[in-house]
């Protein structure tokens, strides 16, 4: 049995968790053991979508969810997984999902095969891809153990669709203790409210300190993100600057996104940087020094200053049906 | 109030990485401590400076070699430092099995680790490391204060920022942003001869944890990462090669 | 018997300096020069990592340091800007003669000072006629009851303005060959001391170079190091060590040299691929290679003789000579592999070039280096 936890978000599932639907359709060859768990507050409307997806949803309500912490999310997904003996439990490697996955896995007893590009069976086990050394490495990892807990980089598989027929909801108890809610959340701050969140963005414009000023970045990245309905990326020289916040750096110390299309506008490519976006689908590069390393990683390259080749794509893109 | 640091020693970001026969070889790299967990030592050595008496303890787990890098934790400042001293790889569940050991000997009230290591691009060992305690954690943090037995922490979350409450004692991931971490100055660097380094072999370490002396995953082959590109660069001046940009994005590429 | 291998301190005084040359120095060495700027910022930053004046002993203030130590500094602040490692490269120079020749007390009331802010000594040998041939000194040592006084022109000398100590070689009797040498230590601000900036130097722009005018500067006579008699020996002693460093600043020039090289030639693409094919830079690179291997265990061995107290005269001379041979044929080299583009101010190499052309002359030509090996041999 495979148990995949659900990342939602406002009331709807995020785009990982439709990857790890078809992830989990895969392993469990959609013999109809596939369960899925929604946790939250009020997860109802998130379970009822993905019950079109999934033959069983597990829903855990509980005001010790609200919002969600590491300790309490440990105690529903380990509770669950013991519950129903699952041998692989799968969650969406969001920051949240790789914050709270390590504790699962230690609390389970359980091997961890950590923002996995790929997993597929493996005799009893299991086998994944994943990336070391800033991205530069590919590495082959394999766990062998009546639990194993798999944390799945976006992107890893594609979003899959409604099954035939709509699976059942069921509710499950949670014994949560005094000390799962002793971390206290004092304030949440969205920093990129009513824009696409970089991690699900299809598209990311992303750019260096080449623009000069945080008023000619918003313009020109920010217009052309805009105009794209595009997620915005930012080098770390940019956040260093406080042009943008932390939120938007790629990279290392930043996010790491692997949308179908990034495009690096003034960006030089440093090996930190190349770690947070290298395996977006096509990379488009805009930059004036012709040897700058992110060359190497572009499908298409446009040597030229920034200042005057985004102005013009942005009126190329306007031209677009 | 004591704090342990937990270090890693890493490839220096610019240098060469091969693999070959699905093995890394890092020979030719340079080894350093990682950014990462530098900022957890500034931020130690900062509580003190700011007249919290502290006692600053560096903990790493790794190959002989990797006592250059907890060298540099001793000469930025740290009093003391322990190394569990392995040839094997540990992935980040074991090797916070085998380190919680050796903290909860040493009994601090805080652990900085750093966010995501730039050798296993993992950032499991702290909340790992704080389930296998039993402490609660906080991860990616950009600032942090003290109020009495509890910390505040702000650290970033999927779609913005959050500011955390815990008690102590606590596992706090760092990153970026906390801090500017110091360079280890010419006098210190002296002074830390006189520091003591205790190395202690992994197997007694993971014996005395309880803990298995070995991976929980098995690593069966590590490749360099190579996608093939187009590599195009589109000629003309800005308003041309912009217009054939998006006509191959569309036409060619099918990603607009 | 032979250890090749760094201590773990060194290892760490290794890396810390890297780190710094390469976030404080390197990105900006091209504006000094450019501008002909002193950076005095970035030396008090240096000095607050206890990178200036490491030559100054324990037992007035400083760490102790010795000349392993010091050339593992030297080489990656060079690599990075080797005019910017000439100011405290100087300054070490400045020291030099009050370790080797000074009394506690002179050691205690000129160095002491240079360990506790970021202060510069400087070395004042050559003068406007005269600069290898440091017995044929024209500067006047008067000696007047308790007090020296100097009249005399010294030229081009490092820190010369911005030193607050600084050595001047000086002679009672300028007939009287070395036998009339003795060694003053002025400090900076003494009236009658004049500092004239040199300007339109080819190269090592970030270093300040001053010629120096002394009109009837009056010091106490204790500030003469040793006895009369002993300015010639004590200049010789000093530039004996202080090859070395000049040698480890050649063998950073030389590194990096050859990191542009190898960094151009594996991007630059001819007849489709890039030129790295191509044997005949591929020897280029090896040659370069070669040079900087050889010249830096030259280097190491003339440092492992001083801190082993052992005669090494004839070891720094080849250090120093060799190294910065092979430092100017590395940054030609360099220069050449970038084609055009070594040509023109965009690419770090041409500076390379500029910078290095001074190792080959300052602290003893090359020409007296071999003078100095050779007469060893004649002996």
């Amino acid at each position: 049995m495979i148990l995949i936890v659900i990342d939602h978000a406002d009331g709807a599932p995020r785009k990982s968790a439709y990857e790890l639907v078809s992830l989990g359709r895969a392993l469990t060859g959609d013999d109809g053991s596939l369960t899925a768990l929604v946790a939250g507050d009020a997860p109802g409307a998130v379970a009822q979508e993905i019950a079109r997806f999934v033959p069983r949803v597990l829903t855990v309500s509980a005001p010790e969810l609200a919002p969600p912490r590491a300790e309490t999310m440990t105690r529903a997904v380990a509770h669950a997984a013991t519950t129903l003996g699952a041998e692989a439990v799968l969650v969406g490697a969001s920051r949240f999902g790789l914050s709270y996955s390590p504790r699962v896995a230690m609390r389970l007893g359980a091997p961890l095969l950590e923002d996995v590009t790929a997993l597929e069976r493996d005799g009893d086990g299991y086998v994944a891809k994943r990336l070391s050394y800033l991205a530069r490495v590919t590495e082959t990892v394999a766990a062998s153990a009546p639990t194993v807990v798999v944390s799945v980089k976006p992107g890893a598989a594609a979003a899959a669709d409604p099954a035939a027929s709509a699976g059942e909801v069921t509710e499950l108890e949670v014994p949560f203790e005094p000390d799962d809610v002793r971390v206290g959340v004092a304030s949440r701050r969205a920093a990129t409210k009513g824009r696409v969140a970089l991690e699900d963005a299809d598209v990311v414009v992303a750019g260096g300190r080449g623009f000069g000023s945080a008023e000619t970045f918003d313009d020109l990245v920010v217009g052309l993100a805009d105009a794209l309905g595009a997620g915005v990326g930012s080098t770390r020289a940019v956040v260093d600057a406080g042009w943008r916040p932390y939120g938007e750096q790629i990279g290392q110390t930043g996010k790491t996104v692997a949308p179908r299309l990034y495009l690096a506008l003034a960006v030089s490519g440093a090996v930190q940087h190349l770690s947070g976006m290298n395996r977006s689908k096509v990379i488009v590069a805009v930059n004036k020094d012709a040897d700058a390393p992110i060359f190497r990683v572009a499908d298409y390259g446009i040597v030229g200053d920034v200042l005057e080749v985004v102005p013009a794509l942005q009126e190329a893109v306007a031209g677009l049906d | 109030m004591k704090i342990v640091t937990i270090l890693k020693q890493v490839p220096d970001a610019e240098a060469r990485v091969r693999a070959s026969g699905g093995t890394l070889d890092l020979s030719g790299a340079t080894l350093v401590i990682d950014g990462m967990d530098e900022y957890g030592v500034e931020e130690a050595l900062r509580i003190r400076e700011r007249g919290m008496e502290t006692e600053i303890v560096a903990l790493a787990c790794g190959p002989e070699r990797a006592a250059e890098a907890i060298r540099t934790a001793l000469a930025m400042g740290v009093d003391r430092a322990v190394h569990v001293v392995s040839d094997v790889t540990l992935d980040a569940v074991a090797m916070a099995r085998v380190l919680a050991g050796v903290v909860q000997d040493e009994a601090p009230e805080l652990v900085f680790v750093g966010g995501k290591q730039a050798d296993w691009d993992s950032s499991a060992l702290g909340p790992a490391l704080a389930e296998a305690l039993g402490w609660p954690h906080a991860d990616w943090t950009t600032e942090l204060t003290f109020e009495d037995g509890t910390i505040t922490v702000t650290h970033d979350i999927d779609d913005g920022t959050e500011t955390l409450t815990l008690p102590l004692p606590a596992v706090v991931t760092t990153q970026q942003g906390l801090n500017e971490p110091r360079y280890p100055t010419l006098p210190n660097i002296m002074k830390a001869k006189r520091k003591t380094l205790e190395a202690r072999p992994l197997a007694d370490v993971a014996a005395a944890a309880g803990a298995p002396a070995d991976r929980a995953t098995e690593l069966r082959a590590s490749e360099i990462e190579a996608r093939s590109r187009r590599n195009v660069v589109l000629d003309g001046d800005a308003k041309t090669a912009a217009t054939e940009l998006v006509r191959r994005l569309r036409d060619e590429a099918k990603v607009l | 018997m032979i250890d090749f291998e760094l201590s773990d301190e060194q290892k760490q005084i290794q890396s810390m300096a890297r780190a710094f040359a390469r976030e404080h120095v390197l990105p900006h060495a091209a504006a000094w020069d450019r501008e002909t700027r002193y950076p005095e910022e970035v030396v008090e930053a240096a000095a607050e990592l206890g990178l200036l004046n490491v030559g100054v002993p324990e037992a007035v203030g400083g760490l102790g340091l010795g000349m392993l130590d010091e050339i593992v500094i030297a080489e990656e602040l060079a690599y990075a800007c080797m005019g910017f490692y000439t100011i405290l490269m100087a300054s070490d120079l400045g020291l030099t003669p009050i370790v080797l020749a000074g009394t506690a007390e002179q050691q205690r009331r000129f160095l002491e000072p240079l360990t506790t802010q970021a202060r510069l000594a400087a070395f004042a040998l050559s003068e406007p006629d005269n600069g290898s041939d440091a017995s044929g000194l024209r500067t006047q040592a008067r000696f007047e009851g308790d007090e020296v006084v100097l009249d005399g022109t010294k030229m081009w000398i490092s820190n010369g303005e911005q030193a607050s100590v600084i050595v001047v070689f000086a002679t009672v009797d300028v007939q009287s060959g070395h036998k009339g040498t003795v060694a003053v230590v002025v400090e900076g601000g003494t009236p009658g001391l004049e500092a004239n900036p040199i300007h339109g130097k080819l190269g090592q722009r970030a270093s300040p170079t001053a010629e120096l005018v002394l009109r009837g500067v009056r010091v106490p006579s204790a500030n003469v190091l040793g006895e009369v008699g002993d300015g010639f020996k004590i200049a010789m002693r000093t530039l004996d060590r202080t090859r070395v460093p000049v040698a480890a600043g050649s063998v950073g020039v030389a590194q990096r040299a050859l990191d542009e090289a190898i960094s151009y030639a594996s991007t630059r693409q001819a007849f489709g691929g890039p030129i790295t094919r191509f044997q005949a830079i591929q020897f280029k690179l090896a040659d370069m290679k070669i040079g900087l291997e050889t010249a830096r265990w030259m280097t190491y061995r003339a440092a492992w003789l001083i801190d082993r107290g052992l005669p090494h005269t004839e070891a720094s001379a080849i250090a120093k000579c060799y190294a910065s041979d092979v430092a100017f044929k590395a940054a030609e080299e360099a220069l050449h592999v970038h084609g055009g583009y070594g040509y023109v101010d965009e690419f770090p190499v041409g500076k390379l070039m500029r910078d290095v052309k001074l190792n080959q002359i300052y602290e003893g030509t090359n020409e007296i280096q071999r003078v100095v090996i050779a007469r060893g041999l004649m002996r």
